[in-house]
This record gives C-alpha cells, structure tokens and sequence, in this order.
C-alpha cells in the first residue's frame, strides 16, 4: 500500500466489481491498477451452474494477489443464474448448491462476503417467495457453519417480480432467518433509487438512511454498490449508469461518500463498460471523497450595513456538509457585529431564497440579505 | 420587461410596453425620492442592490402577476445615487379592464419592496443611514463619489 498519501483516520474504501479474465487474481491486480481499495468479483463464470472447484494454485495466487496489492476488501457477487426463492424444487435445489459453491469459494479465498440478490417469487405470491427465501437462506447458513464467508442480501431494483425492493421486505426476511453474524445486506443505489427511494437531495438522502438503519440496521450493511441509474425514481427497471451521468446525479454520491454513518462501508462501483470507465467513474468517488476531507469553498455575500463587515465578499473554506446556521456561527466568531445576522437576514442560496438550516455545497454563494428598502 | 438600472427610469417609454390596442388601461406606479423621512430631511439617497439577484426576483413578481391577472407588466429599479423628485423605481401595468390593472400594480409595488433585494441609503440632516426594513443603522464607511462608480473610502 502507498504510504505516502495522507490518510483520514477512517480510510474510505472504494473500488469496483473488476473482471476475472485471465484469472481471479487479476481482479485484483487491474483493480489497484485502477486505484482500487475494495473490489469485487465473480468467483466462477455468471452464466454457468457448472463450476469446477478452486485449484490451489488459484487460492494461493488470490491470496498472494491481496497481499501484493493491499486492497483491503474484497467481495464476491453470486451468478445470476441462482434463485434462492424459486419455487420449482429442481430450481431451488440447484440454487441452493450453487450457492454453497459460491460460500466455499469464498471461504477458501478469504472473502468475507457473498452479495446475492434476493431471488424471484415467479408464479408465487411476494409471501410465498419470502418464505421460501427464508428458508433457504437458514439451510445454506447452517450447512455452512464451518466457513467464514458470510451472505450479503443485496437491495433490488423490483424488476418483475424481484424480491428485496423495500428495505422493511429485508427486514422481514433477516427477521425471519434470524440474528445470524454472517447474514448481511448490500445497498445498490440504482437499486434503491428506481425502487422509489430518493436519494438526490441532502433531506431525501438523510431520510432513506434512517429509514434503512430503523427497518433494517446500519450494523448489517456490509458494502454498498454505487452506481447512477439510467430510468427514473420509482421505475423499477434496473440499468446502471456512469456516476453523476444518470437519473440519481452526482450530489447523491457526495453524500454518499462523506456521511460519516456510512464511512465504514466499503463501496464497490457496477458501472457499465468496465474496462474504460471504472477508472473514470473511481476517480469520481475519489474527488467526492477527497473535496469533503479537504472542506469546501463557498462565497459569502454581505447587504446591507453587513456589507461594511471585512468578511463581505470572499471566499471562504469551510468543512463539508456544513449548514448555513454553523456559516453564521463562524462568520460571527470572526466579525461580532455579524452575531444578529442570523435572526435578522434572510439567505439566498445562489440568488435563491433559502432556509438557515440548507446544508452547503462545494461552490455555493451564500448571500445575507436584510429587511429590503427598495422601492 | 423587468429590469435593474443605473440610468435615469423613462415613465413614458415603460408605459409603451404595455400599451396594447386590447388594453383598456394603464396603471403606472412611479416611485421617488422625497425630501424627509422619519422626521429628518434627506437630501439624497443611494440604491444598493443584489443586482444578480434582484432581477430574477423581479422577474419572478412580474410572471406571477401576468398568471394571476390578464395584465402586461413592465418595471424598472433604479439603483445608485439620486436626488430629491428623481424616480427610483416604476411600474407599468397593462389590461383590459381598470380593477385588474390597480391589482395586479399594487401587488408588484407591494412585492418589490418585500422580496427585491434593494437597500436605500439615506443622506440627511442628522447624517447617513442603511435603512433595511424599519431599521436604522448609521452609515460607517462613507462611500466617496467618483462619476458614476463609488469607491468605499479606507475607514
Ligand atoms: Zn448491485
Ligand atoms: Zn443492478
């Protein structure tokens, strides 16, 4: 790992879902090409039941490939052929065993989670399927006792008739299997956003956390997936897209790469055209991360007998996610007779009318404005 | 039709704005500065404003009157330093019909000097204040007049 970049005391861990080609270590290797700190990977091709166990030598260059490259987390993401809520039992029972390959797999690699969506319930009713889901997932928990790797249920889009798309159907399923340290979730911001959950604003974004920490519980989100969404809020249609470049937009993913809640969670980008773009839309995340650490720049307009103040009409540094209120408190900290401004002015937010609690954003010109005498 | 300015307001040409042949009357309100205030005589004022701002805003007042009224509004702010009788602010109101004209004027008036963001420095007898709202605050940094620019004098 380099040593030389000044670390926060939490480092944020970033990174992508990277190709195996080649080998699984070379997700690793192409990751921290890329400046990956997490990454995560299939660990047998997608589109097959069949998988041939792991070689030692693969186990043994995976390892060595972690050690090489420091990259701090890794996950794997099951094949897209597994149903843990099928109904059909051939299905079910085929899934379920695939499944328990994906966990040893993951044991025997050191991976510490396996991010599963959570099935479909097809001709079944949503209950049904949920039912069945529970009770696949305590088959495979238990039989697996032995392993380390865990199961991570991941948020899903609600395409047809997928289940997982609200968080307290979650919450009823981890309820249903019980308390089990190795029971996860993975939140996907497609997912959620084209599920019905906004996250574009500061207030939504905040609101759909709580929401998640009271149905579900922030202790059980193990990684989240970021990716921008090409459909809208509530379409319930899941294509990913470039960070910033879809639906949801770029000041979600600033919040969400600097809530201190979520800073803990490592994050792992499912962006399309993965050769090309994971390092464009990584060096995204980076510099959302990064302009939050090193605080933000905003510009600070006075009126009025304000504007006498010295601290009329600059720029000022100032921490991220900070509101409009603490702007006053240290505006008034440098200039005492700025200490009423608060209770006497109105803020314009880039010469829009604005409330003294709106968190500020990298680039806003703040404007005090006083009781007006136009006219 | 709504804008800032640092020129002396034409009443007449912004009245012509809003003069159409389906219209029935023009309602003008013209503002101006007058000689006294709060018991002091003035004897000339200065406009400041969030010039950015206070265009859009007036914009704003403008298109919500032409959607609650049948009326073409015009309006012009004057900012800057002004004399006694000169015309700080106008506004020029079209319709068909009288009632709708008053209305929609008198909100436009009543909403520039709530929501404009405009402060008027007064000059007078017993010295020179900010007047923000029904506050008074006396004026610290005199502004030294350089032909039309003001550069705030080192205190
Ligand atoms: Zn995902
Ligand atoms: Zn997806």
């Amino acid at each position: 790992m380099d040593d030389d970049d000044p670390s926060p005391a939490v480092k944020r861990l970033l990174g992508a879902h990277m190709p195996t080609a080649g080998g699984l270590a070379n997700s690793l290797y192409a990751g921290k090409e890329i400046g990956c700190t997490a990454v995560q990977l299939f660990t047998s091709s997608p589109r097959q039941w069949q998988h041939t166990p792991l070689s030692d030598e693969t186990i043994a260059g995976f390892k060595q490939a972690k050690s090489k490259t420091g990259i701090a987390f890794t996950c794997a993401h099951d094949s897209y052929l597994i149903n843990l809520a099928a109904y059909d039992n051939t299905v079910l029972e085929r899934s379920q065993r695939a499944f328990l390959g994906e966990l040893q797999r993951a044991h025997e690699l050191e991976i510490p989670w396996v991010v599963t969506h959570m099935g479909a319930y097809l001709d079944m009713t949503l209950e049904a399927g949920q039912q069945k889901l529970i009770s696949s997932l305590k088959r495979l928990l238990e039989e697996t006792s032995d392993l380390t790797a865990g199961i991570a249920l991941e948020t899903t889009a609600g395409q047809g008739t997928g289940l997982g798309y609200r968080f307290d159907q979650i919450a009823e399923v981890l309820e249903g299997v019980g308390p089990h340290p190795r029971l996860g979730v993975c939140l996907d911001t497609c997912h959620v956003f084209v599920a019905g959950y906004d996250i574009r604003t500061p207030e939504g974004f905040d609101q759909v956390i709580q929401e998640f920490d009271k149905t579900i519980g922030l202790h059980r989100l193990m990684v989240i997936h970021a990716n921008d969404a090409k459909k809208s809020l509530g379409s319930r249609v899941d294509r990913h897209e470039h960070i910033g470049e879809g639906e949801i937009g770029v000041e979600a993913f600033s919040l969400l790469v600097n809530d201190p809640r979520l800073l803990s969670i490592p994050i792992i980008l499912e962006t399309p055209d993965a050769d090309k773009m994971h390092a464009v839309n990584l060096a995204k995340l980076q510099r959302l991360a990064a302009a939050a650490t090193m605080g933000m720049h905003i510009h600070v307009r006075l009126f009025g007998h304000y504007s006498e103040s010295d601290q009329n009409d600059q720029e000022l540094a100032v921490p991220s996610g900070l509101s409009v209120q603490k702007l006053t408190d240290i505006l008034a900290e440098r200039d005492p007779n700025l200490r009423d401004m608060a209770s006497i002015c109105r803020v314009a937010i880039n010469e829009e009318y604005a409330s003294l609690d709106t968190t500020l954003k990298e680039g806003d010109v703040v404007a005090f404005v006083p009781p007006m005498s136009g006219g | 039709m709504s804008k800032i300015t640092r020129e002396p307001i034409d009443v007449i040409e912004l009245s012509s704005r809003v003069e159409m042949e389906t219209n029935g009357a023009v309602v003008s309100f013209v503002g101006q500065v007058r000689n006294h205030s709060r018991g002091q005589d003035v004897i000339g004022l200065e406009y400041e404003g969030y010039e950015e701002m206070a265009e859009k805003v007036m914009e704003r007042i403008a298109d919500e009157a032409t959607s609650r009224w049948p009326v073409q509004v015009a309006m012009q702010h004057r900012l800057g330093k002004m004399q006694v009788g000169e015309v700080t602010v106008a506004i020029a109101v079209g319709s068909p019909h009288r009632d709708e004209a008053f209305e929609a004027c008198r909100f436009c008036i009543e909403a520039i000097k709530s929501e404009v963001p405009i402060w008027k420095k007064e000059f007078g007898s017993d010295g020179s204040y900010w007047i923000e709202g029904e506050n008074r605050t006396p004026i610290r940094l005199q502004s030294e007049s350089v032909e039309g620019n003001d550069v705030p004098a080192v205190p």
